[in-house]
């Protein structure tokens, strides 16, 4: 009972680390139809800042979290004004830009940083555990498995609750006739992709008290969030937490079962659920 | 007017017959490491055009054509290193034959989801394979690599390689594969292919089996990319899961769209800039190779909307 209730909470936590990387890349690409695959790297360089300012510099965890969540915003930023603006329309040649990045931004951290792992680290407050379910469980986990719900809910919030979601949704179905409704859709998608983006460095802080950090992030964390979306489908919410829960599920209870192989259990289900239902258990047509 | 036309005739050729002098006569009078470069360009060239088949002709983007190219290697140095058996031609028959098979299966699968997935798909798949390669350490060395490939042997003759002998059988098998590719193309198949690009909701509604012809070729650039794999098997001497990885693919993807997609000579001639640059980078800044190839992706995607091999084209054209 206690394993189970161990995995559970393990499959809750990285479920919810997954579910913060993932909802920023699904927003991006259901807004702008980029996808943007410097994501991991910005998860990374989200990591990095979070660790210069709450190790190095010994300052508080959440400021660094924030702080590196604001310069992969910034970076996402500096991507949309300066690259694709100059491509609009063009979504291949977007994306395949975003690749390049990934090799720029990989390579500027390793320059600045150095190639050396960073090991988890976390704000001393959340270190030791409590007991949940009978069990004694990484108070810093259950600070993980709340942040995550917090911002689904703010997320799930915004896309169904608010007139700024209603735009966003009618951006993802019909870009046409939502700016001929008056929607300023560039601002829109400008917005996003750096609320995105700023999920995406902000996890990268978040998810480091669990997976420290390391040069090769970037594609490792790509792919993970790939299953996800390939998973749960893109374009809602729902669909993002389902996938997440999912390969949190896959990934922990593969792990206790068979940990040589719980990767591939990871391909395994994308492949199924590519074959069964090619756009996701919950994903929209566009 | 129409001697003055026939006069320039023969500087039509002029390219190409430079092209050759140098391919065939001067690289193998230079050092060592001319024509090393020149094998790893060739061979980097086929897999290039085998990509440029798939982006440039049929329109699927894919990130995981590595797998192919390192399918194809790893069976030829598996079958050298494991079973002793360093034929040429069993290497070069089988090293195909598996990549085909790969690429048989992962089209089905890459196929089933509409364009922009595709790109998903095949950065999974090939990621995949290259933890395959990793993780499989009794099979294929894991991360240090299959070692201890040899050359091959031909078989009928006992032969002795040296760089420039190597280099020669490389650029007879990139000559083939450029003849090939090039009538590919142009046949009524290639230009099939090209109409599904363009607009395949047309394409369907003039009743073309869409699918049937992206697949087809999907699968025969998977085979000519296993060709190249199995040439740099026995060109490099080892094959690590990073032949398999994304990595590999985008350079193949970089040569392709800086060379310029949709013609067969384009990645050709990215591949010779890119193997060049690296070369370069590497005795100059190894650290920062990546992030030259990075920046020298986005200016090709920023700036080349045709291509440098393209631009050289038009430029010799203009010269006519």
């Amino acid at each position: 009972m206690n394993t189970l209730v161990l995995n559970t909470l393990n499959a809750i936590s990285y479920a919810a680390i997954l579910f913060l990387l993932a909802s920023g890349f699904s927003l991006i690409f259901g807004v702008m139809g980029v996808l943007n695959l410097s994501h991991g790297a910005l998860y990374m360089v989200g990591a990095y800042v979070g660790w210069t300012i709450a190790v190095k510099a010994g300052a508080s965890f959440w400021l660094g979290a924030v702080a590196g969540g604001a310069c992969a915003g910034l970076i996402s930023l500096v991507m949309e004004a300066g690259f694709f603006r100059r491509l609009y329309k063009q979504l291949n040649e977007q994306m395949l830009l975003t690749f390049g990045f990934v090799y720029i931004i990989d390579n500027v951290a390793r320059w600045i940083w150095g190639s050396t792992y960073k090991a988890p680290f976390t704000s001393p407050v959340l270190l030791g555990s409590m007991k949940v379910l009978g069990a004694r469980y990484p108070t810093m986990r259950m600070v993980i498995i709340l942040v995550g719900a917090v911002i689904a809910v703010g997320l799930w919030w915004l896309q169904d609750r608010t007139r700024a979601g209603a735009m966003i949704r009618a951006g993802m179905d019909d870009r046409e006739i939502a700016m001929a409704l008056g929607i300023n859709l560039p601002v829109v998608a400008t917005v996003i992709f750096f609320v995105g983006s700023f999920i995406a460095g902000f996890a990268g802080v978040v998810g480091a008290q669990v997976m420290g950090i390391y040069p090769e992030m970037s594609m490792a964390i790509m792919l993970l969030v790939l299953a996800v979306i390939i998973i749960g489908g893109v374009g809602s919410v729902q669909g993002t937490v389902l996938g997440a829960l999912v390969l949190g599920a896959i990934d922990a209870f593969g792990k206790a079962l068979f940990p040589d192989y719980a990767m591939f259990t990871v391909y395994m289900a994308m492949v199924v659920v590519l074959i069964i239902k090619p756009s996701g258990i919950l994903g929209r047509q566009g | 007017m129409a001697y003055a036309v026939s006069q320039w005739k023969v500087f039509r050729f002029t390219p190409q017959i430079i092209v050759a002098l140098v391919l065939v006569a001067l690289v193998p009078m230079g050092p060592t490491y001319v024509q090393s470069l020149a094998t790893k360009i060739l061979i980097f060239a086929i897999f290039a055009m085998s990509l440029d088949l798939l982006m440039g002709y049929a329109g699927i983007l894919s990130l995981g054509h590595a797998a192919f190219f390192g399918v194809g290697g790893y069976t030829a140095g598996l079958l050298a290193v494991r079973l002793g058996m360093d034929n040429l031609w069993i290497g070069l028959l089988c090293g195909v034959l598996l990549a085909t098979l790969v690429s048989i299966l992962f089209g089905i699968i890459t196929l089933q989801v509409r364009g922009i997935y595709c790109i998903l798909i095949t950065f999974a798949l090939g990621q995949l394979l290259h933890s395959l390669a990793s993780k499989w350490r009794d099979i294929t060395g894991g991360d240090y690599g299959l070692y201890g490939i040899p050359l091959p042997t031909l078989g009928f003759v006992h032969f002795e390689w040296s760089a420039a002998s190597y280099y020669y059988l490389v650029l007879i098998a990139f000559v083939i594969c450029f003849f090939l590719l090039y009538r590919l193309v142009k046949s009524p198949f290639g230009k099939t292919l090209q109409g599904i690009r363009e607009g395949e909701s047309r394409m369907a509604a003039l009743g073309y089996n869409t699918w049937l012809f992206k697949y087809v070729a999907f699968v025969v650039a998977g085979m000519f990319a296993g060709v190249a794999g199995v040439l740099s098997a026995y060109h490099n001497g080892i094959m690590v899961p990073g032949d398999l990885a994304v990595a590999n693919s985008g350079l193949a993807m970089l040569m392709t769209i800086a060379g310029g997609t949709g013609t067969i000579y384009g990645p050709v001639i990215g591949a010779a800039l890119i193997i060049v640059i690296q070369y370069y980078a590497s005795i100059v800044t190894p650290d920062r190779w990546p992030l030259i190839l990075g920046l020298a992706f986005v200016l090709a995607i920023m700036y080349s909307r045709a291509g440098v091999g393209v631009y050289l084209y038009r430029l010799w054209k203009r010269m006519l």
